[in-house]
């Protein structure tokens, strides 16, 4: 198999026209478009040697997995996405990819192409879920790819938590992954997401996750990113109604030969919004790390808050993190401010600790802990919380 | 509660405040454009050895294969082949400051360069055109051994210290401007300070450019041997004109062990300069290197000087201000290359726009595998006052070292109304609150600068700020 029409024409039995439309699309976009070089500062500290795409070319089959959810309320669509592509076109036709673009880099347009599984969550108007909605995305074997796709659609005053778990189930073996998200916030909304990859520690991992928030709304997004060998993220969000809210939060724990790379944006484009950004790692062994987020302030967005902080805490002295924090600021009557540090454990810290006769392991661990106390207290929702505490408290060992 | 602060024209004004003009009169001037004619007849009018000849023209070639760089500023407008890239505005160098020809003495009274500074003025190197006209050492720095001259009489003078240092800090095929000025450089300062010397006195440097379409490429060369000190003062000022003109300098300096060097620029050029400068310096074992740069003037000026830190205990300082006012784009910052271990490096940087200015924070710091336990901080801070202008902040970081600490900080903000609020409560009017306001904004930069720099400066800043308020 290869990453071709064929294949495609395969895959997509029983979508609807455009879709298919869209997906040969994205298919030619990814013929036409080159890797992205080391000489496009998005991918300077970006290595994809040994990346074989092709070698992927085979997909585990995603559709239709569906986890058992609560009872959702009236009106509330919660389907794999093939499914609710067929079966509410109007809806999501005009969204799908517009957020996601298909035609940003190759691997968008790949993703675009073949993406299997993920589901549509489109909540009406003024309902409020009480509990979290579960997207499970998983993966059992190398060799192959997994491309899931998630579209979330809130209504206006809509309230909701959504959470998204990419899970190896014994896949130790090269791979490709993606799992990205397209979050439409409607007037007045509150939407938490959380997404937490765990993909296998040997797999290539590529996602967005974009968000476009209108007036008034609130979003409460949290990314951790554990698995995968390489694992790139962009997480983006476009405030583009005045009033709205992004709280963009992420931990990372990067160890091994993991290579973790985050892209972050913060996208002011009217006034009286406010964007909140923390994202903080901790890396051991020989694990690198490239964090380089923007925060842009448009024109007329006066009154903006913009806050974008970047923390890494290097464990080891093999490990290396990378921090760019970039403001792009075209308005004067806003407040910015943006910070990032990347060091080792503070040795008075562990003095301390050691001191009243805790061993050195256990004393870096409580530091970790402590460390991404502050972050974790910002979970939108107690199950995600949980889920997350104990992956690390796993990983921390 | 207020009203919008109004727009002010910097530029307009330009011809009264800074408007020393004097006719020209040249004694040999190159004709426009470039080739090898005009690269092989300036080295020729320079009566150069044969290995600079060479390397200009090896320089040339490399200017002509590089692309223009793709990131910063908007520079598609420069025309290389209509500026002058050679001017010599005597042939004799004045020896005192009653010998320099009238008309430059007359356009540093329009300086406004005050009578009991003249003493000062002494150690002044003052580069009218491209070529340094005045140069008075004073006596007790001959005795200690430094050498201070313009940089064609180095050459002359001292070839062999010369030929050792030129180019090995920034050499022609780093970026496209320094082939430029490798090719046509001209004029510019040569210092070198004996072992454990310490120059007391600042050395200063005025630096004119006065002749339409005309490239300026001065070219500095520092070198500290162990243990010395000396600061360096370079101050631009120059009259407008109506089109495009090009500064492309090179400075080049060398800190050896122990020793330590401060090079402070006030850069002010008129509103329709290009400046396009590479700044760089190695610093050794336990050196200091300390770049202290004031950027107000120009259309558009990218300039990020550097330090290589080469050595353990090497230590690089960068405090940089940015004023873009109407039309300017002041794209500055700072490089900090950290190669060897225990290298520490810090970065700071103020910058102000107004009046749809917009400036640029840009800075790179990298951590090479070697340098360990090496520490390095930013911070930039940005002041907006007014909601046309603009303020972007890119620090790159390349962190390749094994147990290292990096910070980085950056706010953006306007003059807070609160502030605003307090001070006109006291009686001030708004537009001198907000003078105050910045200037104790560039507080950490003025308090670095010698006296008389520093009052000009404030005086430059309350000039700028003039009519911002409705």
């Amino acid at each position: 198999m290869a990453f071709d029409v064929a294949t495609l024409e395969h895959a997509v039995q029983g979508e609807p026209d455009w879709l298919h439309d869209r997906r040969r699309t994205a298919l030619s976009t990814y013929e036409r478009l080159p890797l992205p070089s080391r000489t496009d500062e998005e991918w300077r500290r970006t290595n994809l040697a040994g990346l074989d795409l092709p070698a992927y070319a085979r997909f585990e089959q995603q559709n239709g997995h569906a986890q058992e959810q609560p009872a959702l309320p009236k009106g509330v669509i919660f389907e794999p996405l093939a499914i609710a592509a067929r079966r509410h076109s109007s809806l999501i036709e005009p969204l799908l990819f517009s957020l996601v673009r298909a035609d940003r880099d190759r691997f968008s347009a790949l993703h675009a192409a073949f993406f299997t599984g993920g589901h549509l969550l489109y909540v009406p108007d003024g309902v409020t879920i009480e509990e979290p909605i579960l997207g499970q995305h998983f993966s059992h074997e190398g060799g192959t790819s997994v491309l899931p796709h998630t579209l979330i659609v809130a209504g206006k005053g809509s309230r909701f938590n959504y959470l998204d778990e990419y899970i190896a189930e014994g896949d130790e073996a090269e791979a490709y992954r993606s799992g990205s998200a397209e979050i439409f916030v409607g007037e007045g909304a509150e939407v938490g997401y959380v997404a937490v990859q765990k993909w296998g520690r040997n797999a290539w991992h590529l996602a967005d996750q974009r968000a476009r928030l209108e007036k008034d709304s609130t979003l409460k997004l949290f990314n951790v990113t554990l698995g995968a060998r390489f694992s790139k993220t962009r997480v983006e969000a476009s405030l583009v109604g005045p009033g709205a809210t992004a709280e963009l939060k992420g931990i990372y724990f990067a160890s091994g030969e993991q290579f973790f790379d985050f892209h972050t944006l913060q996208d002011h484009q009217v006034g009286n919004t406010t964007s909140d950004l923390l994202f903080k790692g901790a890396l051991q062994d020989v694990a690198r790390t490239v964090y380089a987020g923007l925060i842009r302030i448009e024109k007329g967005a006066a009154r903006s808050d913009a806050y974008q902080a970047n923390r890494n805490l290097v464990l080891s002295d093999k490990a290396k993190a990378t921090s760019i924090p970039m403001l792009e600021i075209d308005n004067n009557d806003v407040r910015c401010t943006h910070g990032a540090t990347v060091g080792p454990v503070d040795p008075n810290h562990l003095f301390y600790l050691r001191s009243r006769g805790i061993t050195e392991m256990t004393a870096k661990r409580m530091i970790v802990q402590g460390f991404f106390g502050q972050v974790l207290d910002r979970i939108p929702f107690q199950q995600a919380r949980e889920l997350i505490e104990a992956e690390l408290e796993a990983r921390l060992g | 509660m207020a009203t919008a602060p109004k727009p002010v024209d910097v530029g307009s004004d330009y011809k009264e405040k800074y408007g020393f003009f004097v006719p020209e009169d040249y004694v040999f001037k190159a004709k426009r454009g470039l080739n090898p004619d005009i690269v092989k007849e300036i080295s020729f009018m320079k009566n150069e050895p044969e290995w600079m000849t060479k390397f200009r023209l090896r320089s040339l070639e490399i200017f002509r294969k590089k692309p223009m760089p793709n990131w910063g500023a908007d520079l598609s407008v420069i025309d290389f082949e209509n500026i002058f890239y050679y001017l010599r505005a005597s042939d004799k160098q004045s020896k005192t400051w009653e010998e320099l020809p009238a008309d430059i003495k007359a356009t540093y009274d329009r300086l406004g360069v005050p009578e009991a500074e003249r003493k000062f003025l002494a150690g002044v190197s003052a580069q009218y055109e491209s070529e340094v006209v005045y140069h008075s050492l004073q006596k007790e720095l001959s005795a200690k051994g430094v050498i201070f001259l313009d940089t064609d009489s180095a050459l002359r003078e001292h070839p062999d210290l010369f030929k050792e240092y030129f180019g090995t800090v920034i050499p022609p095929a780093d970026n496209k401007f320094s082939a430029l000025n490798s090719a046509v450089w001209s004029g510019g300062s040569f210092i070198y300070v004996p072992k454990g010397v310490r120059v007391d006195v600042p050395l200063q440097a005025y630096f004119r450019i006065n002749a339409e379409n005309m490239g300026q490429f001065e070219r500095t060369l520092i070198i500290c041997d162990e243990g010395s000190f000396v600061h360096y003062i370079e101050g631009c000022t120059a009259p407008i004109y109506t089109t495009d003109s090009l500064h492309s300098a090179v400075v080049e300096i060398i800190v050896k062990k122990g020793a330590r060097c401060r090079y402070t620029t006030i850069q002010n050029w008129s509103t329709n300069v290009f400046n396009l400068v590479t700044k760089r310096a190695m610093a050794y074992a336990d050196a200091t290197m300390e770049w202290v740069d004031g950027n107000l003037g120009s259309q558009i000026t990218m300039k990020y000087p550097s330090v290589y830190l080469m050595e353990p205990g090497a230590k690089g300082d960068v405090l940089s201000i940015a004023f873009a006012g109407k039309g300017q784009h002041q794209d500055a910052g700072g490089k900090m290359i950290h190669v060897a271990p225990n290298t520490t490096s810090t970065i700071t940087s103020k910058s102000i726009s107004k009046a749809g200015g917009r400036t640029s924070y840009r800075g790179h710091i990298k951590m090479y595998p070697g340098a360990t336990n090496s520490k390095s901080f930013v911070k930039c801070d940005a002041l907006l006052l007014d909601d046309n202008s603009r303020s972007d902040t890119y620090p790159y970081n390349d962190v390749d070292a094994d147990n290292v600490t990096l910070g980085h900080e950056a706010t953006v903000s306007k003059v807070s109304d609160e502030q605003l609020f307090y001070l006109m409560s006291r009686g001030i009017t708004r537009n001198e609150a907000e003078t105050m306001i910045v200037n104790g904004f560039i507080e950490p930069f003025t308090k670095e600068l010698p006296l008389e720099y520093a009052v000009e400066l404030n005086r430059l800043i309350q000039l700028e700020m003039e009519g911002s308020v409705g």
